[in-house]
């Protein structure tokens, strides 16, 4: 195919490759779609070969459709098979083929997809609007959670409260307990104090006679 | 005489070229294109495979084949979406299978080395280089958007054809055979145009330089497909919706 496009580059062989194209339906006189402005066979075949080759003003472009018209059978039949615009049995085959390919991607494709993805989108739908609700159900649990706790905090400042009072009571009846028992040691030592100053003063009582005789004889000598 | 004859025999020997050259099969006295045949089976035997592969065992959180086949299905939706409105559903079927079909088809004439398989006559291609093969999808598109049209509105979808006036009945009718053949025409021509061009590029100069052709080639055939598809979901919405 490249050469033959490479070829192509060539006016001759362009010439005779979109002939080839077209010239088909000229040989057999089949009326087809396009049809270029080629002389039609019937007036080349009157031409005599010799008077072309004779002739001064053959253009190389007449000269290939020629022998394309005069081309021997063999050759006109592998020209007749370059058909692009060949419509036969193989439009219904693609049309059948077509339809069988729509219902079975239909089957294995679209609907079970498309079903699993609506549901999956309802699926997620749902969840979203339930994750609304647990939302709000998150705010009252927070809500009562905070009630625990501040109903916690008062009992455990009642409790501290009372604990307080109780102890300070405990500690007032203990102080109270220790300042008696302090005062009755005072006053027994106070009183025990007063015993023996008396007993002193009582003692002294008697010395003091005994003391004074003894001053007096040697303060008097006698 | 003989000696032009044998040139010209040993010429087409030499060129090989195969454009307009069939290989024929004959199937109960019918000739069919063989080589478009053989390519378009290979291309529903891809589009089944790996359709059947990848959405097997669809997962909620997808893998990546499947991922692929829901971005393929999104994209096939949306266009049936945009072109036909609401009512798009029972058409994403035609629409998708449409675009895959031909978008496969054109990448396989451009990426599949054909090339490796002898035909004794003809080579094989892309299966839309064959004016067969796109005239049959242009027929059924004009078939899908007569059959949407009829099933939507009964037979008072021929009065769009006096519509606005009546004087336009000839164009409005000239419409339905304009229809199918530019869809069918501009495919057709788009792929062998392409193929020819590389080709050309290709013979002229083997390396490098063909590449960005190719790469054009490439996205050409991609447009094509999405043209082909857009414009059958186009005609079809426009079949249903309401003329006022």
């Amino acid at each position: 195919m490249a050469s033959m496009i490479m070829a192509s580059s060539k006016p001759v062989i362009s010439i005779a490759a979109s002939s080839s194209f077209f010239s088909k339906p000229k040989l057999k006189q089949i009326p087809q779609l396009s049809l270029p402005k080629l002389p039609s066979p019937k007036f080349l075949k009157t031409q005599q070969i010799p008077s072309l080759s004779s002739t001064t003003l053959k253009s190389i472009s007449l000269f290939t459709v020629t022998t394309l018209s005069f081309a021997p059978p063999s050759l006109a039949a592998e020209i007749e098979k370059a058909a692009l615009f060949d419509f036969n049995l193989t439009l219904p085959i693609m049309m059948v083929q077509f339809l069988f390919l729509m219902f079975a991607l239909d089957k294995v494709y679209f609907t079970p997809l498309g079903k699993f993805m609506d549901e999956r989108d309802a699926a997620i739908k749902e969840k979203l609007a339930s994750v609304k609700d647990t939302s709000e159900e998150v705010k009252q649990l927070e809500e009562q959670a905070a009630a625990i706790m501040r109903a916690a905090r008062a009992e455990i400042a009642a409790a501290l409260n009372k604990m307080k009072k109780e102890t300070q009571l405990e500690v007032e009846e203990k102080l109270a307990e220790g300042r008696k028992k302090v005062e009755v040691e005072l006053q027994e030592a106070l009183a025990n104090l007063e015993n023996q100053k008396e007993e002193t003063i009582k003692s002294l009582d008697s010395q003091i006679a005994a003391l004074s005789q003894d001053i007096v004889k040697k303060v008097l000598p006698l | 005489m003989n000696g032009i004859s044998n040139a010209l025999n040993g010429l087409y020997d030499i060129s090989g070229v195969e454009v307009g050259q069939h290989f024929y099969w004959q199937i109960a006295g019918f000739q069919v294109h063989a080589q478009v045949l053989i390519t378009s089976w290979v291309v529903i035997a891809i589009l089944l495979g790996s359709a059947v592969i990848a959405v097997r065992n669809p997962q909620t959180i997808p893998t990546a084949g499947q991922n692929f086949f829901e971005y393929v299905l999104e994209f096939i939706r949306d266009v049936s979406k945009t072109q036909i409105g609401e009512e798009y559903g029972p058409w994403v079927p035609f629409i998708g299978t449409m675009f895959l079909f031909i978008f496969v088809s054109n990448w396989s004439g451009a990426l599949l080395p054909w090339k490796i398989i002898q035909l004794p006559h003809g080579e094989l291609a892309a299966p839309t280089n064959d004016i067969n093969t796109t005239v049959a999808l242009a027929l059924l598109t004009s078939v899908a958007y007569f059959y949407a049209g009829l099933s939507k509105k009964g037979l008072g979808y021929f009065s769009k054809y006096i519509q606005p006036t009546p004087i336009l009945l000839p164009i409005n009718i000239l419409e339905d055979f304009t229809k199918p053949l530019s869809l069918s025409f501009r495919l057709f021509g788009n792929i062998l145009a392409d193929e020819l061009v590389v080709v050309v590029l290709v013979s002229l100069v083997p390396s490098v330089v063909p590449i960005p052709v190719m790469f054009l080639g490439l996205f050409i055939s991609g447009i094509q497909a999405l043209i082909f598809a857009t414009l059958a979901a186009a005609y079809i919405g426009e079949s249903m919706e309401g003329h006022h």
